[in-house]
């Protein structure tokens, strides 16, 4: 069991390493960007994996894709616009601000404020100071010998 | 008049919310992965799948309403297609296939057998039907990531000077051809 599990780990350090082989970059810097990107690209062809992790043969392209633009010192916004201009805003994690995005993120807030609103005025009117006067104290009177002899019939 | 607006505004958003809740529902997510339409044809270069010397630009395409179809022959829903693309040739569309290579990966594969790929598509081609007028070999798949293609079958519709006015995931039946293409041909006529 214990060899089984050292040659495993083995083999799985070897993969990684043949990973990040695979690539080769003139500095760090690169590097990085690289890492970023491939982490915050979504492949087209899965529906929700990254570039990085994805096998689809498109996402092996996209990631050869990143690296040249990378090595041709574009910076990350470019090489995402380079990707959206192809693939459409699906190819970014990071939704734009579009009207139906708006919609989505706006009128969640815009409904708790209005709720808000509505039980504070409703509060606010009913706690309205009454007002009592020697009329009302008649009309109570009233009311109250009317109830009375109700009560006695 | 205020106040009974006021009342009814619940509803209304109740309504529209609803409304944008419900489309979200059935759209199609593959949909929307297009970036290229409106545009012109990306620049290319590329050889014909059949013959090594004969190459093809994206100049040389102009004029002609055409069909772009991405596929190869390790993709079975491609093999289904053929059938209802040579119904639409025969109807007097013009089709040109882009041969999207999958398997080509020098260090892994070795080296790249035209020879073999040739034999596999005419044998395909000879069974299931030909619409082409004629296949453009995407070796490296450059077209085809400038085109935001993410896999095989993909239709484009291009018009007379080159510009991208429809991009289709997946296969083209009778179906999607009534709803999605045919509309878009018949105003270009």
């Amino acid at each position: 069991m214990r060899l089984f599990l050292l040659t495993l780990s083995f083999f799985i350090s070897m993969a990684v390493y043949a990973e990040q082989d695979r690539y080769q970059f003139d500095n760090n810097e690169q590097a990085v960007r690289f890492e970023e990107l491939t982490k915050e690209l979504r492949c087209p062809k899965c529906q929700n994996q990254n570039i990085a992790d994805s096998d689809a043969i498109v996402a092996k392209d996209l990631r050869d894709k990143v690296l040249t633009l990378v090595k041709d010192g574009k910076t990350k916004d470019e090489v995402i616009d380079y990707m959206i201009d192809r693939y459409g805003y699906f190819v970014h994690y990071d939704p734009p601000v579009t009207p139906a995005t708006l919609v989505l993120w706006v009128l969640p807030v815009l409904i708790v404020i209005i709720g808000f609103g509505f039980i504070v005025i409703r509060q606010r009117k009913a706690s309205v100071k009454q007002t009592w006067n020697s009329d009302d104290e008649a009309k109570l009177a009233k009311l109250i010998a009317q109830n009375k002899r109700q009560e006695q019939n | 008049m205020n106040r009974k607006i006021l009342a009814i505004a619940p509803l209304l958003i109740f309504i529209f919310l609803c409304v944008f809740l419900y489309q979200g529902l059935f759209a199609n997510p593959r949909e929307i992965q297009t970036g290229r339409i409106g545009q012109n044809m990306p620049e290319f270069n590329l050889s014909d799948l059949m013959q090594d010397n004969k190459r093809w630009t994206n100049e040389s395409l102009k004029g002609e309403v055409y069909l772009l179809n991405v596929w190869g022959t390790w993709c079975p829903t491609c093999l289904v297609e053929l059938g209802y693309l040579t119904k639409l040739r025969e109807q007097g569309v013009k089709i040109i296939g882009l041969y999207y290579v999958q398997g080509y990966d020098a260090d892994f594969d070795g080296p790249f057998d035209m020879q073999a790929l040739r034999t596999d598509v005419t044998d395909m081609l000879g069974r299931a039907g030909d619409p082409y007028q004629f296949n453009i070999l995407d070796l490296h798949r450059t077209l085809s990531l400038d085109l935001g293609v993410s896999g095989a079958p993909e239709t484009f519709l291009v018009d007379k000077t080159g510009k991208i006015l429809l991009h289709h995931t997946g296969d083209l039946n009778p179906r999607v051809w009534r709803a999605k293409f045919a509309p878009v041909i018949q105003e270009l006529n």
